[in-house]
């Protein structure tokens, strides 16, 4: 009887024992799925932003027309990646093309000057925050991730729960690797 | 691996945080003790008749903590049309922190000052004084909310909750059993087989504890605040921004207009600053020193 006792008991504990490692797993890759949508849903906020910016631009410096260009270019790209690796790139020429466009911005005072051009400025700056926050928190997501299906007890379980390490979010741009902040 | 990162500060904080608790239970639990041995059944009576009332008049307000400290400091909240920018500001650092929206409100006082409130996570309201939004750029507002939400992800009203409770608990335990040796209370088996050393001890105790319960809430207040600076380099990597926040709320010697005493411990920077007895007593690290140790975050990998 005390024997039956004790055999279930162990039972018990290592069935509470996979649950957890399981469910830790599984957690962990949800929430690196959920953090990479909130990078999409920023980098979508971000495109959203551009024709209204280019717009607010071109009716200022008439001549820019290739800076105008390479933004129109680069959002398009932007909307249509998917993979990590191709979302993580279209997001970087992306930005460059805006430090750009900014750049012409500033030459023209009467654009600087502009509320709406100001309210656009601040807007863009919150969201090129945000997907820079994003981006960090995806990759501190994936940090947690690749370690648990690294490590001993987790990695045991890694197969069972259908788990497996996820790429990080790469930006080339070596500007972008610091700490997100904008100051155009 | 340099000592200064916010990982390593962020554990050690807490591990310090648990130490203290720890210690205010053994001080509570020895409160009990003191008050069996000194006071026999008499005593007996009162240890759970403190703590229900305490655990009721804390936890009444940490549930309403949210209105409450409203009402108190006289903030009121904000739509994000009252102001985008700072809602952009709050939505970044929620996407940092993986934390849901907080609400958000406003405190009408020229002194810059901030604070952090609210049951539990889904319930947080973060609060802002008009003075603190005139002075603060991006990156010091960016630090300043970091550190609001910091205090919401490390539920530090819980856990000041909890050491409220305990300090309450053993001051009313300490009050009362005094008033009843006064009145000429105590033991009444006394002559049987008490031991005169353990009554002085007994006694000593129950005279000293609510001080040494004051002295561990303080030090837990000052843990957290230590922890949520190092938790919002955690979020924002960025140690400076903070570090000239509170470089500003240093240099302005301007204090926010307290209506209450009692919620001097939620704000960003103390306004109670130099009326504390001492150092020991203060619910905030000293400034300078928070700075410096940003400073020393600023200087080594953020990752």
């Amino acid at each position: 009887m005390t024997e039956l006792l004790i055999a279930l008991a162990v039972l018990a504990f290592l069935a509470i024992f996979v649950v957890g490692q399981y469910n830790k797993l599984i957690k962990l890759n949800v929430a690196v799925d959920e953090s990479f949508a909130q990078i999409e849903v920023q980098l979508k906020r971000r495109a959203d932003l551009i024709p209204n910016l280019v717009e607010t631009v071109k009716g200022y410096a008439t001549h820019e027309n290739a800076t105008f260009e390479k933004v129109v270019q680069a959002r398009a790209a932007a909307t249509t990646a998917s993979t990590v690796p191709d979302v993580a790139a279209a997001d970087g020429m992306l930005t460059q093309a805006l430090r750009g466009l900014l750049a012409v911005a500033e030459n023209y005072p009467d654009l600087k000057a502009s509320a709406n051009f100001l309210s656009l400025q601040e807007e863009l700056a919150t969201t090129e925050n945000k997907v820079g926050f994003a981006r960090q928190f995806y990759n501190d997501n994936v940090r947690a991730l690749n370690t648990a299906v690294a490590t001993i007890p987790s990695n045991l379980f890694a197969g069972l729960a259908k788990v497996a390490s996820r790429e990080f979010y790469e930006v080339d741009d070596p500007q972008d690797r610091k700490a997100p902040k904008v100051t155009f | 691996m340099a000592t200064f990162n916010f990982r390593t500060l962020q554990l050690a904080n807490k591990r310090k945080t648990i130490f203290l608790l720890i210690s205010l239970g053994l001080l509570s639990w020895l409160v009990a003790v003191a008050a069996l041995s000194y006071f026999g059944g008499g005593g007996a009576a009162i240890v759970p008749l403190a703590v229900a009332f305490s655990l009721f008049s804390v936890w009444v307000s940490y549930y309403s903590s949210d209105k409450l400290v409203m009402r108190m400091t006289g903030a009121r909240i904000i739509q994000e049309s009252d102001n985008p920018k700072l809602f952009g500001l709050i939505q970044e650092v929620t996407i940092a922190s993986g934390l849901p929206m907080p609400k958000v409100a406003i405190v009408e006082d020229d002194a810059p000052n901030a604070f952090a409130t609210g049951r539990n996570i889904d319930r947080a309201v973060i609060a802002f004084t008009t003075g603190l939004l005139d002075v603060m750029d991006r990156d010091q507002l960016q630090g300043v909310i970091a550190h609001e939400m910091a205090h919401v992800a490390n539920r530090d009203t819980l856990v000041s909750a909890v050491a409220a409770t305990s300090a309450g608990a053993i001051a009313i335990v300490s009050d009362m059993l005094m008033r009843m040796m006064w009145f000429g209370g105590g033991r009444r088996d006394r002559d049987s087989n008490a031991n005169p050393l353990t009554l002085i001890i007994s006694l000593v105790v129950l005279i000293l504890a609510p001080l040494a319960a004051l002295l561990l809430k303080s030090a837990i207040s000052r843990k957290r605040e230590s922890l949520a600076d190092a938790t919002a380099v955690a979020f924002t990597r960025n140690p400076s921004g903070l570090r000239s926040a509170l470089e500003v709320l240093a240099q302005d010697n301007t204090v926010v207009k307290q209506r209450s005493n009692a919620v001097a411990h939620i704000w960003i920077e103390s306004p109670l600053d130099g009326k504390s007895v001492s150092q020991m007593f203060a619910s905030h690290p000293p400034i300078q020193q928070r700075i410096e140790t940003l400073q020393k975050m600023e200087g080594t990998s953020l990752n």
